[in-house]
């Protein structure tokens, strides 16, 4: 089992878009996937068009098996959703025993081949459980400076945590919203290619259908899936950048 | 000398490169006056639209110098050339004025059943040059 963990102290730079993107794609290739919403705004299970349920909450503080708390959401897909009882899950965690390692200690023992945790975009008690979590974190950034600097926020908590033991397998950094067409895009994506090198995954172009399919409840795979958010750029014959090329990465990282 | 087994290590993802670079392009277009950058996106799309025709085959090198050399004294696109004396083939071919059985022996590869075994005088090892045409 691998378990990657969508992370970016910045909101708004497409964490959970890319989480239910990428949590559909690879049951749609096939894997056993489960996506985990860490985030108390719900909104994973909203994308999915499925309702807001205490899903964490009844996991870790009613002490629920996981099996009666996970929802069946696509084919090869369940989902454990959340809604704003996962604050109550915070203070639950803050006053337990191990607490950073409890959410590995419930996901570890699990028959999924694939877990999929959505982070909230802000540094706590379950962010940090997320993180001890996850084998390879990604993390989603828009091309300008305050998201690039979310960026360097989340990798300083990664330095930490790895400090107090976790070993990570790895990380990627995934640009989303990307524009091609204007110098700020270009400045950053140098920036941020020059910093990281190999571990700037291919970007997702900026595409209105992302917020069309969350409207209706469907995945960008069920919406529209030759869209540039998916299929990205064309390139004579070439794909260049898209969810579709992002998986291809993750399952390299998941056969490695 | 560096070591032969040495590989370059690629330090950027495949794709990343490839857009970086197709935006640094654009960039550097920008910059220029109107004509010029009208020029380069023709140029572009003239290039674009030649990479559905293109396509590597392994010749062997007399016909390729045939090939070449003919082009050459006609003064001709060698792709033409090639163009030309394929859609003759497949022409033959169709008309049964040429056939393959004759040059067909059984093939040792995993890949393919048969090589094609071509005689001397159909491909000479050496080519004589054609004159060049006088201006």
């Amino acid at each position: 089992m691998k378990i990657f963990a969508l992370a970016n102290q910045k909101g708004g730079v497409g964490k959970t878009t890319t989480a239910v993107t990428i949590a559909d794609g690879l049951a749609r290739r096939g894997q056993k996937t489960l996506l985990v919403d860490l985030d108390p705004q719900g909104h994973t299970a909203f994308a999915l068009g499925l309702k807001k349920a205490p899903g964490l909450y009844r996991l870790i503080c009613q002490g629920e098996p996981l099996y009666k708390v996970v929802q069946s959401a696509r084919l090869n897909l369940d989902i454990l959703p959340g809604d704003k009882q996962t604050e109550k899950v915070k203070r639950q965690i803050t006053l337990s025993d191990f607490r950073e390692s409890i959410l590995l200690d419930i996901l570890k023992d699990t028959d999924y081949q694939v877990v999929v945790l959505d982070l909230a975009p802000s540094f706590d008690v379950l962010h940090v459980n997320g993180l001890v979590a996850s084998d390879w974190v990604l993390i989603p950034t828009r091309l300008d400076a305050l998201a690039v600097d979310g960026v360097k926020e989340i990798l300083m908590t990664m330095a930490e945590v790895a400090r107090r033991g976790h070993a990570f397998q790895g990380f990627s950094i995934l640009p989303t919203f990307f524009d091609r067409t204007t110098r700020e895009t270009l400045v950053q994506f140098k920036e941020i290619v020059n910093t990281f090198g190999t571990r700037v995954w291919p970007p997702i172009p900026q595409d209105t259908r992302v917020r069309e399919a969350s409207a209706y409840g469907k995945t960008l795979w069920e919406y529209s899936p030759e869209s540039p958010a998916v299929a990205g750029y064309i390139e004579g014959k070439l794909r260049l950048g898209g969810y579709r090329q992002i998986i291809d990465r993750i399952l390299e990282v998941i056969n490695a | 000398m560096p070591d032969s087994k040495l590989e370059r290590r690629t330090i950027l993802d495949p794709a990343v490169a490839s857009l970086l670079n197709d935006m640094e392009h654009r960039q550097s277009d920008a910059a220029l006056p109107r004509r010029q950058r009208e020029k380069k996106a023709r140029e572009r799309a003239k290039m674009r639209a030649r990479r559905e025709q293109r396509v590597t085959f392994d010749l062997p090198p007399s016909l390729r110098a045939q090939v070449m050399d003919l082009a050459e004294s006609e003064r001709l696109p060698a792709s033409q050339l090639v163009t030309l004396a394929l859609a003759r083939f497949f022409q033959d071919l169709a008309a049964g004025s040429l056939e393959l059985a004759p040059f067909k022996k059984p093939s040792r590869s995993p890949r393919y059943d048969w090589n094609l075994e071509l005689p001397e005088e159909l491909l000479p090892l050496e080519v004589k040059k054609p004159a060049k045409r006088k201006a």
